[in-house]
């Protein structure tokens, strides 16, 4: 009996009813006056919850991340470390030879009959070789890491390549219009993972496909219907979650105002507090 | 009759004691039949098979000089080298040393005090990802409970195991983003991995 609520006097039989519905209830804009009435149904044939099912889509990380600090300081260490406690490698040695004969060629009595192994071979030398190398690489240009338009584009899945993003929906529940992950009511005759993947399917302008992660739902959701929706079988609707890792990478632009690809720490500018909180559990950003 | 011809060969045979091969020897033809009658006394019991018993005491003197020499024959397969173990002589070149360098006390100071950072780093790396899988499988369990009090056939289709996953492939993260377009540059390359048969 810990609810917030603001009316002390309550008859007995609904004080019990209602800290029972206390658990899971989405705090949207009702206030508390709506809870004296409801009657949660325990028996019954048909459960009074509809079932719901969602996808979560993941489009995981494109590019690695940048280190921290600490990481850069201590990979710079690393590398110190081998390369003092290393031998030297075959390029050096030749480097090291190359000098060798470069100082003796400078002396005034320099004689090349003397030479070991003068051979053809000595012609590219292995600081050309490094240079060649050097050249080659500077004539390829690779993709940005980043494209710069992190902040700006919330429906574009090329945003920040370097985390793993969410697919959020806009949709009308009730009166008003939320931010959601994807989700579809279930039918009779299928599997929750097939209503998931409904969910997903039938998103309006978008193809995407995506590997689902199993049978089993990774997280639920359930909240009750406002007063004046609830009839007498429905009590309120539960959403069971399925992840799914985005496998095509189509880059067909997807409409601002309905879908948006946010990390995890920008999900609580879109998501209700209620709802995040049971998303924020299997969602790992690692 | 065949009592009688037993003693007669046991005392012909203590007789003939000191001979060392008494194959080798035959004073007269009655030794070999002696023999092979002694030889033959426990099959006494079929007279009359005694022609298959020759041929069959052949063929099995001959399998088992066979299965000697099978014996003898099978090596122990040479076993495959791992490369890895090898140490290479490239290692034990003396013209190969580095000359160690010399670090002053602050820059040793600092390589200790940055590996303790680094231990401090990693353990709150390791601890927050453990508590993060653990409330993914936490989320998990309490859907599939929830499930469960929903409808049972759901359920069971929810934790029966999904065939098609495997096997699953994803391509991990690069250093840069891959470029639209892009045509690898063809080219060639000598493999010299060692193959090795047993």
């Amino acid at each position: 009996m810990a609810a917030p609520f603001t009316r002390v006097y309550r008859p007995f039989w609904r004080i019990i009813t209602t800290t029972k519905s206390n658990r899971g209830v989405r705090n949207v804009s009702y206030t508390s006056q709506q809870w004296s009435a409801q009657n949660v149904k325990t028996a019954g044939a048909a459960s009074p919850w509809a079932l719901h099912g969602a996808v979560c889509v993941q489009r995981l990380p494109v590019v690695t991340q940048d280190r921290s600090p600490i990481e850069e300081e201590f990979m710079e260490l690393m590398q110190k470390m081998e390369f003092e406690r290393s031998l030297l490698a075959d390029h050096e040695l030749k480097l090291l030879d190359d000098a060798a004969l470069m100082s003796r060629k400078q002396e005034g009595d320099y004689d090349s009959d003397e030479e070991d192994d003068y051979r053809d071979k000595d012609i590219v030398t292995a600081q050309d070789l490094e240079d060649i190398w050097e050249q080659k690489l500077k004539d390829f240009q690779p993709a940005l890491r980043s494209q710069g338009n992190d902040q700006k584009d919330a429906s574009s899945s090329e945003r920040c390549l370097a985390d793993s993003l969410i697919l959020l929906v806009k949709k009308d529940v009730g009166s008003q219009k939320l931010w959601l992950l994807p989700q579809i009511q279930w039918q009779m005759g299928e599997t929750l993972r097939q209503t998931a993947e409904r969910a997903l399917a039938s998103l309006p302008g978008a193809d995407l496909k995506a590997t689902f992660l199993g049978n089993a739902p990774c997280g639920f959701y359930k909240y009750k219907y406002p007063k004046d929706i609830q009839k007498e079988g429905s009590v309120g609707a539960k959403v069971f979650f399925f992840k799914a890792v985005l496998s095509s990478h189509k880059h067909l632009p997807l409409e601002k105002n309905s879908f948006a690809w946010v990390k995890k720490d920008e999900l609580q500018d879109f998501l209700k507090p209620e709802y995040l909180k049971q998303v924020r559990r299997f969602i790992m950003a690692l | 009759m065949a009592g009688i011809v037993c003693r007669t060969a046991s005392r012909i045979i203590s007789s003939q004691a000191s001979c060392s091969s008494v194959v080798a020897v035959r004073h007269s033809h009655w030794f070999t039949s002696m023999l092979s009658l002694k030889t033959s006394v426990p099959l006494r019991a079929e007279p009359k098979k005694r022609k298959k018993v020759d041929p069959r005491r052949e063929l099995m003197v001959k399998e088992r000089l066979k299965k000697k020499l099978k014996k003898l024959e099978k090596v122990p397969p040479e076993m495959i080298p791992i490369e890895d173990f090898i140490k290479s002589a490239k290692g034990f070149d003396e013209t190969r040393v580095r000359e160690a360098p010399d670090l002053c006390f602050e820059e040793s100071e600092r390589r200790a005090l940055l590996l303790k950072e680094w231990s401090r780093f990693k353990r709150s790396q390791h601890q927050t990802e453990m508590h993060e899988i653990q409330e993914a499988l936490e989320a998990q369990r309490q859907a599939l409970e929830e499930l469960k009090l929903e409808s049972e056939e759901l359920y069971k289709a929810a934790v029966s195991p999904d065939t098609d996953i495997f096997p699953f492939q994803h391509d991990g993260p690069c250093y840069t983003p891959p470029l639209t377009n892009y045509e690898a540059p063809e080219g060639k390359y000598n493999d010299i991995t060692r193959v090795y048969t047993q």
